[in-house]
């Protein structure tokens, strides 16, 4: 019974050591499974899975604290620990690190890149510290290297407080940890590394945008120097720009650097020949000095090395061959500064473009104001120049006028076509003088458009009407289709007919006696189109832009030529002026077709604004018509304008506004006249009149009909309540 | 009587050829070649309708515009501002100025004696 019953015991023993066994290598693979698992999650903190592998191998293997070590240099430093540490034996070990050696368990698995045990330190010949040992009260000690790419990245240990060594599997266990905390460390390296290489790449990104958008030198520069200094964890530096007339540096933007060493790096000559940034700038590389009190030191090095620089690093600043300055950086302690040179050589580039940036653009202001002043020489000359010319020219062609119209007596058939021809070129002169001052002020800048509501029927039928007397001389028929859909416009009138009558006259000129010309107007979408087209001799391909140019009349060879040169050219400025294009299509021997658009001035057939009631401002004073604009400005409605009484008829009779502003003294048809033609017409009586004018004859106005009657000035309330009283609001 | 009209215009051929077609339309004309002589010509013998270029050496038009009216002249004697060309800033200024018309250079010979009749009737009407 007994013999069996230690039999039972032993196999019970047997049974339960292989249960306790089996519950380990379960926990040991859940363990694994649970780092390898927050390996592979991203954004997982490495420093708790370091802290869970610590937990695992201090429970699964019974020790009472597990620790691990980073190397620093020479020594250990404790990184992280698990299980019962006293504060003491923390505070030691900082103070007092371990070696690499065989003074610790630690160093022994550093230095053998192996796993060591010490059975127990008390009893261990070459152990050293008994410092930490009576501390934590430690006995059995193992260390197991972390080993990346054959270097010893940390080393992990876990002790007992009894004299009880680790077994195979528990070394074996603490190994795997080990290569796990391997693993977490070298992906944390890595985050690292590209965290530092994004955010390098950021502030360099950044550094590029202000190098692109900033114009103020200085503040780019200040950002280049400071964000050096950050990237590269130093302590301070500088951006010195080179002089080439003093063959010297001075600094332009720096970063940690007090001001009483500015004041004598100011104050010092940092000349090319003989200081180290002269030494970087002229070889066109990067020198660096890890200790200042080791060499030999030029006045800036001695400025530093005074102020408690100790280590320094000049980075060339250079455009090509030329230098441009220099990037210095520096340490308040020694050392080299390697690994950063690439960064810094990038930093200097861009503080390269940012130099020849502000360079550029500092001339680029200088030319500009230059331009400025000539472009207004040139204006004031053509302002002096035209007066001074055309005060001449009008007695010229006055005189010409008294003498042709026989106010002092008769002339003869020859005194009679001199005088023509006298008067022709004054008139031709006249002509080529406003249109050189046009031309000189759409170039400026200068010329103002002055828009109002016109009727593109009756502009186009003005323009015929000039040419007409010529066209019948030559037996040239003009057709005139200007299509329905086509009323009023708002633009620039007296320039409207000016570019319609040049198109008109040049094609009268350059066709054939017998020929025709036909001016079409139509619509597209809501831009006005307008051509003109001709049976005349043609324009070639080769001179179809040409002959938009500056006194070009292409070969077009008119038996006279009378045109100035500049009209087409003109013409094409006032078009783009509107937005508009003008374009040529022509087939030599066949005919020429100009036309022009004027886009947006049409209204579409669904055009919104339609719904806002239309005041219609009736004043031939621009000033006046602003004014009131402006005071409509932002009140639902939508302002027309008119600067004739004749204008203002054809408007109110199409548009049926809901008020019209008028002006008493008015070009064509008088105020007055057109009050009366309004309210007589049973159309358009309904519509309110508000007469806004500075003739004081209230009374007429009011007996002709209108509505309201204001005194010029006109303030902004009293005009918004004259278009209330009379429902227009 | 025939009716005076002041001509104020600094440049004696533009000066001539006003003088000269308005003679001719019957106007009496009394000539001054700045605003000073202007104003001088204008107390001896008040004019009808003055006629006056609105660049003059010296005292500007405006300003002889301005002194015409507070010494010499009553409101229904029409001033007329004589303008550039094309000069749109010129004519703005001559009617806020309050000159009560203005007459573009180049003076059409044909015209100016209709356009005088025209500001004498507006006047007088």
């Amino acid at each position: 019974m007994g013999e069996r019953s230690e039999r039972t015991t032993r196999v019970s023993r047997a049974s339960s050591e292989l249960n306790r066994q089996l519950r380990d290598a379960r926990e040991q693979a859940a363990a694994s499974r649970e780092i390898l698992a927050a390996l592979g999650r991203a954004g997982a903190d490495p420093g708790d899975i370091l802290d869970t592998n610590l937990e695992h191998a201090t429970r699964l293997c019974r020790a009472q604290a597990a620790t691990l070590y980073i190397p620093n240099g020479d020594a250990f430093l404790l990184s992280r620990d698990s299980g019962k540490i006293p504060d003491e034996f923390r505070r030691q070990v900082l103070d007092q690190p371990l070696a690499r050696n065989r003074s610790s368990t630690v160093g022994r698995a550093a230095e053998e890149m192996r796993t060591i045990q010490i059975a127990d330190a008390l009893n261990d010949a070459e152990y050293g510290r008994s410092d930490l040992q009576s501390l934590a009260g430690f006995r059995t000690l193992l260390s197991t290297p972390m080993i990346l790419q054959n270097e010893v990245v940390g080393v992990l240990s876990m002790w007992r407080t009894n004299v009880a060594p680790f077994n195979t599997r528990e070394c074996e266990l603490l190994e795997e940890f080990a290569v796990q905390g391997a693993i977490v460390m070298r992906q944390d390296a890595l985050r690292r590394a590209l965290a530092t290489k994004v955010e390098q790449l950021e502030v360099l990104g950044e550094v590029g945008d202000a190098v692109g958008s900033t114009l103020d030198l200085d503040e780019v520069l200040d950002q280049i120097v400071s964000n050096a200094v950050r990237l590269t964890d130093t302590d301070g530096g500088s951006i010195m720009e080179y002089d080439e007339s003093s063959d010297s540096f001075h600094v332009r933007a720096a970063s940690g650097s007090s001001q009483a060493l500015l004041n004598e790096l100011r104050a010092i000559t940092i000349d090319r020949k003989t200081t180290l940034v002269g030494r970087a700038a002229t070889g066109h590389q990067t020198v660096e000095v890890p200790d200042l009190s080791a060499v030999e030191r030029d006045p800036h090095l001695d400025a530093l090395f005074r102020h408690g620089w100790r280590s320094v690093l000049a980075v060339p600043i250079l455009r090509g061959d030329r230098i441009l300055g220099a990037l210095v950086i520096r340490r308040r302690t020694t050392g080299s500064f390697g690994p950063h040179v690439e960064l810094l050589e990038t930093f200097a580039g861009q503080s390269a473009l940012a130099i020849v940036n502000a360079r550029l653009f500092g001339e680029l202001q200088t030319k500009t104001k230059e331009l400025e002043v000539a472009s207004h020489h040139k204006s004031e000359f053509l302002a002096s120049m035209s007066h001074e010319l055309r005060t001449p020219l009008n007695a010229v062609i006055g005189f010409s006028e008294v003498l042709l119209d026989r106010m002092f007596g008769d002339l003869n058939e020859r005194q009679d076509e001199y005088l023509r021809d006298i008067w022709n070129s004054g008139k031709h002169l006249l002509e080529l003088l406003n249109e050189i001052l046009d031309l000189s002020k759409v170039e400026a800048g200068q010329m103002v458009l002055e828009p109002s509501a016109f009727s593109v029927a009756t502009a186009v039928e003005y323009c015929h009407a000039m040419v007409r007397e010529r066209a019948t001389s030559h037996a040239i028929t003009v057709t005139v289709d200007v299509a329905e859909d086509i009323g009023t416009i708002e633009a620039d009138e007296r320039k409207f007919k000016q570019v319609v009558l040049n198109l008109l006259s040049n094609a009268v000129k350059f066709t054939p006696d017998g020929g025709s010309v036909a001016i079409r107007a139509y619509r597209e979408a809501t831009d006005l189109l307008l051509t003109v087209t001709d049976t005349g001799i043609g324009v070639p391909a080769e001179d179809q832009e040409r002959i938009f140019e500056s006194f070009q009349q292409g070969r077009r060879g008119a038996p006279k030529e009378e045109g100035t040169g500049l009209g087409l050219t003109l013409s094409r400025r006032f078009v783009w002026l509107w937005g508009g294009r003008m374009w040529l299509e022509s087939t030599p021997g066949t005919g020429s077709t100009f036309g022009f658009s004027i886009p947006g001035v049409l209204q579409s057939d669904d055009a919104t604004s339609q719904d806002l009631p239309v005041i219609l401002l009736v004043d031939d004073d621009r000033a006046s018509l602003d004014l009131i604009s402006a005071y409509l400005d932002g009140s639902p409605t939508r302002v027309l304008r008119a600067r004739d009484g004749v204008d203002a008829l054809e408007v109110a009779r199409k548009k049926r506004p809901a008020a019209v502003v008028l002006e008493v003294g008015l070009p064509r048809l008088d105020g007055w006249q057109v009050v009366a033609d309004l309210k007589s017409d049973s159309e358009t009586a309904a519509i309110p009149v508000v007469i806004a004018t500075d003739v004081d004859d209230r009374a007429r106005g009011l007996a002709l009909g209108a509505d309201a009657y204001l005194r010029k000035p006109i303030g902004r309330e009293e005009l918004m309540e004259a278009l209330k009283k009379v429902g227009a609001l | 009587m025939t009716t005076r009209i002041l001509v104020v215009e600094d440049n004696p051929l533009n000066l001539k050829l006003v003088r000269d077609v308005l003679s001719f339309a019957g106007y009496d004309v009394i000539e001054a070649q700045s605003g000073e002589e202007g104003l001088r010509a204008a107390q001896e013998t008040p004019p009808d309708l003055v006629l006056m270029d609105l660049q003059l050496p010296g005292i500007d038009g405006t300003e002889t515009l301005h002194r015409l009216r507070q010494d010499t002249l009553g409101p229904e004697v029409p001033i007329v501002a004589v303008t550039a060309f094309a000069m749109a800033e010129d004519k703005e200024r001559a009617s806020r100025a309050g000159f009560d018309g203005y007459i573009e250079k180049p003076i059409s010979v044909r015209a100016l004696p209709g356009q005088i009749e025209a500001f004498l009737g507006g006047g007088a009407g």
